[in-house]
């Protein structure tokens, strides 16, 4: 199963997606509450957030998927505020004990499958230093979410995505 | 000189950023007038923008949230840029400290990047970043100084970014961690999950749930 989670338009997303079926999608209906570090998703509930909410249960979502596919507007070399959003309210999909992986302090695996991330940043006037940036941040997710890069994608217009659509999915 | 401090942590109380604007306070010297502002939601009040568009400097700290931003502070950045893009007083230094809750300071080096590249749209001047890790040790920071003490390069590393913003001076990134060693961090870290876990009525293998699997 693949997991799309967007910023798009409901407009901009159903030319994307069309009659795919194994796809399930995180968009922004306006209702998603931002993550208040609580750390409750790890030590009071663990494997799902506190916050009762459509998105409480991202951890849950990605571990049921093998490809997570990101589209994104750019906003300073990272993804943009829901996306973000998403992403911070998806710690449960990670074991709060620190392990060295890289040489580095990182989670534990909570999960046991396996997932490629692609990422489609977009956005009219993305700079060569927000292009740099971004591409470490999806490293630095990569190791973080134990997961293969399989595309990074920079798209100046948002039609392009569009046309993208039987490649994305 | 008008120095804005904001926190950008979501939490209430006991936040490892508060903790450490607490303790750069003291280095940025009396003669400066400190403005703290609270940055805990999606959205700054009008009057808030004004008076830090009014600051000479602002410094941002906030937590290191899945290798960036959190995002209800990126929403605050987004409307500050929309503000000052089209604002007279862009002579505005930024500075950042960005705490990690992993032991290496490093990782925080993207966030940073992004503050750098946010100051840039919003057409403000890049001070400094520093990037800390071993946040779960920021409150032992009090027991220390720039001489003496676990978070001696922490306090070396405020009084360094201090110095710079009293001087409105751009400088280097500075990454910093606790001194004790990585895997004293590691440890304790893992047994402060355990100890947290049991304090909520769960035995440690709760822990490892996997719902839906």
């Amino acid at each position: 199963m693949k997991l799309l989670i967007h910023d798009l338009s409901k407009e901009d997303s159903s030319k994307l997606i069309g009659s795919e079926e194994d796809v399930k999608v995180i968009s922004d209906n306006d209702t998603i509450h931002t993550c208040i570090g609580c750390f409750g998703c790890w030590i009071k509930t663990p494997g799902q957030c506190v916050i009762a909410d459509e998105y409480s249960n991202m951890g849950e979502r990605i571990s049921k998927c093998n490809e997570v596919i990101i589209i994104s507007r750019c906003f300073y070399g990272g993804y943009s505020p829901f996306v973000k959003n998403v992403m911070d309210r998806s710690i449960s999909y990670v074991h709060p004990y620190f392990e060295i992986r890289n040489n580095e302090m990182h989670h534990k695996k909570r999960y046991e499958n396996h997932f490629e991330l692609s990422v489609y940043f977009y956005g009219e006037d993305i700079t060569e230093k927000e292009k740099a940036t971004a591409e470490k941040l999806v490293k630095a997710n990569s190791i973080n979410l134990m997961c293969k890069i399989k595309n990074l994608t920079f798209l100046n217009d948002i039609k392009s995505i569009n046309e993208l659509g039987g490649v994305i999915l | 000189m008008k120095i804005a401090l904001i926190n950008g942590s979501p939490r209430v109380k006991h936040t490892s950023s508060g903790i450490l604007l607490n303790s750069i306070k003291p280095k940025l010297h009396d003669n400066n007038s400190i403005e703290e502002f609270n940055f805990k939601t999606s959205e700054i009040k009008s009057d808030d923008l004004e008076q830090i568009s009014r600051c000479n400097v602002i410094l941002f700290a906030f937590p290191l949230y899945v290798d960036g931003i959190p995002s209800h502070l990126l929403r605050c950045l987004y409307q500050m840029e929309k503000y000052f893009a089209s604002n007279i007083n862009n002579d505005i230094f930024v500075y950042t400290i960005v705490n990690a809750g992993f032991y290496e300071g490093e990782q925080a080096n993207i966030a940073i990047e992004m503050m750098k590249n946010w100051a840039e749209k919003a057409k403000l001047k890049w001070g400094q970043g520093i990037g800390i890790g071993g946040g779960g040790m920021m409150s032992m920071i009090e027991d220390s100084t720039d001489t003496k003490g676990t978070m001696k390069d922490v306090h070396i590393a405020l009084t360094h970014l201090a110095n710079n913003i009293i001087a409105c001076k751009s400088a280097d990134e500075i990454y910093t961690s606790p001194g004790i060693p990585r895997i004293a961090y590691k440890i304790g870290g893992n047994m402060g999950w355990r100890q947290s876990a049991k304090k909520n009525g769960l035995k440690v293998k709760d822990l490892f749930r996997t719902p839906g699997n």
